[in-house]
């Protein structure tokens, strides 16, 4: 097994009286992509979101339990949130870049971040474009707002603006389910270059798209993880019959 | 919950058991009309063989379908897979009837000989391996596997016996040169039916558990 990126240790979140998650216990490998799935309302969003602290911003949620990134538990005192927030960036279902330019979009983090010198954001826009695989259809409108661009573009522009403050792990929520085929392929190319130096955790009702990308699959029903396993097992011989069911859409 | 896709998988389970109870047809005629030395009923068996050839086609494409447009996983995929090779193994299984069935004729005069060598208690025995895998393919009950298995195996020890009867006979007398030889590919397809039943029984096996137990030394 790979090295363990994150650790999910006895993690329950409640919304006011609502039990959300109950008592997950997951170990997420570095450098590998891992797919959550499960029908809708099972806790994926709000899993993926205790990964960077951003339930926070919900008054009525109340977390127990550890999530260790590298050792550190990220729901410790001291921990900076904004800081957490920088090395666990996130990617959401509808693209939401700012009405700016491209140039901007992707320049705002590192500003924020007290970046100022123009070489050095030109460089941080340009690798970070590079990387989110969309350079080449942005180099020469770097200028042009980035409202103009196809949705496909605009999810590769949101994930350039994620990799410019320098995220060790990216996490997705559904970032593919608005897009057409052509660009859906495109985002999960680009997931499959981003592994190598990214620990990436994506929320798919594609299974499919979960077959494809990822290398572990973590399956939840009602607030539960019921199976997690590599990504090959799970949909060739799950060990769970609400695995299998799911998957294979026997489900209800 | 029932899916509009088990309407397909089921058409694909009733089509490999149709094709299984044709094959097992086919082979208990063939394996008939060697040890009764009876040329017409062989004829027939060949001509039979193109109404297996006609259901072969139709579960490829079955299949290809399926895997175009259900994208299946886990049993289902375990499934359709195996559904391909079994269907290629029962066809495999069909040609060897043939290839029997066309060489009746050539020993259908040598009824001592093939009385002599106890034919008759082979075919008997592939009879048998060949119900119980048409037998597996329909109600999947793996406990069968096992046993399967160890029927090929008898089959192929008691085949190689007899063929190496044959070759001493051989020897002795050269007027037995001819139908000693067709006899000697005859006993070689029997053995492979039988091969073909080990590998159905591995499928079925894998559709159930989800084990390839192949190349491996059955637990
Ligand atoms: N802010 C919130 N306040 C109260 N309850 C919430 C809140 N967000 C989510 N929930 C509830 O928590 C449960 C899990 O929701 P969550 O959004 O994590 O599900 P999900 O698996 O992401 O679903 P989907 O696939 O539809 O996006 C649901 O019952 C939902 O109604
Ligand atoms: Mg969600």
């Amino acid at each position: 097994m790979k090295e363990i990126k994150i650790k999910i240790k006895d993690l329950t979140l409640h919304y006011g009286q609502k039990l959300a998650l109950n008592n997950i216990c997951l170990e997420i490998p570095d450098r590998r992509v891992t797919a959550l799935i499960g029908p809708s309302g099972c806790g994926k969003s709000t899993f993926l979101r205790t990964l960077n602290r951003m339930n926070d911003l919900i008054p009525s949620a109340r977390i127990s339990g550890e999530v260790l990134i590298d050792e550190l538990n990220i729901y410790d005192r001291n921990i900076d949130v904004v800081n957490l927030r920088k090395r666990v960036g996130m990617v959401f279902q509808k693209s939401n870049p700012f009405s700016k330019s491209i140039y901007e979009n992707v320049a705002y983090g590192p500003r924020i971040n007290g970046i100022n010198e123009r070489k050095v954001l030109d460089e941080i826009v340009e690798t970070s474009l590079k990387r989110a695989a969309i350079w080449n259809e942005v180099k020469d409108r770097l200028r042009d707002s980035a409202l103009g661009l196809s949705g496909g573009q605009q999810q590769r522009l949101c994930i350039a603006r994620t990799l410019s403050v320098n995220p060790d792990v990216i996490l997705m929520d559904e970032p593919a389910s608005a897009l057409d085929p052509l660009s859906t392929s495109k985002i999960e190319e680009l997931i499959h270059q981003l592994k190598e130096q990214y620990t990436i955790v994506i929320v798919t009702h594609n299974m499919q798209q979960a077959a494809r990308v990822s290398d572990y699959t973590a399956f939840f029903y009602l607030g539960e993880l019921i199976e997690f396993g590599k990504t090959k097992t799970i949909f060739t011989n799950p060990t769970i019959k609400q695995t299998e069911d799911y998957i294979t859409g026997r489900f209800g | 919950m029932e899916r509009k896709f088990d309407i397909e998988l089921n058409k694909l389970n009733e089509r490999l058991v149709l094709m299984s109870q044709l094959i097992q047809k086919q082979v208990s005629m063939t394996l008939e009309a060697l040890v009764e030395c009876d040329v017409p009923l062989s004829k027939q068996v060949v001509a039979n063989d193109s109404e297996i050839d006609d259901l072969d086609v139709k579960i490829d494409k079955l299949c290809q379908r399926i895997f175009a447009l259900q994208q299946p996983v886990a049993s289902d995929l375990r499934f359709i897979m195996s559904a391909l090779k079994i269907n290629n193994d029962l066809e495999r299984m069909g040609d060897l009837s043939v290839f029997i069935a066309k060489r009746v004729s050539t020993v259908s005069d040598f009824k001592e000989i093939i009385n002599e060598l106890k034919i008759n208690e082979l075919t008997e025995k592939v009879d048998k391996i060949v119900k119980d895998t048409c037998m597996i393919i329909e109600t999947r009950r793996t406990v069968f596997v096992k046993d399967i298995f160890d029927q090929a195996q008898v089959i192929k020890e008691e085949s190689r016996l007899i063929s190496s009867r044959m070759i001493e006979q051989m020897m002795e007398k050269s007027d037995v040169i001819l139908v000693a030889t067709n006899l000697v590919q005859i006993l070689g397809q029997i053995e492979r039916m039988a091969a073909y039943s080990k590998n159905i029984a591995e499928s079925v096996y894998f559709i159930v558990e989800g084990k390839i137990v192949k190349h491996t030394q059955f637990l």
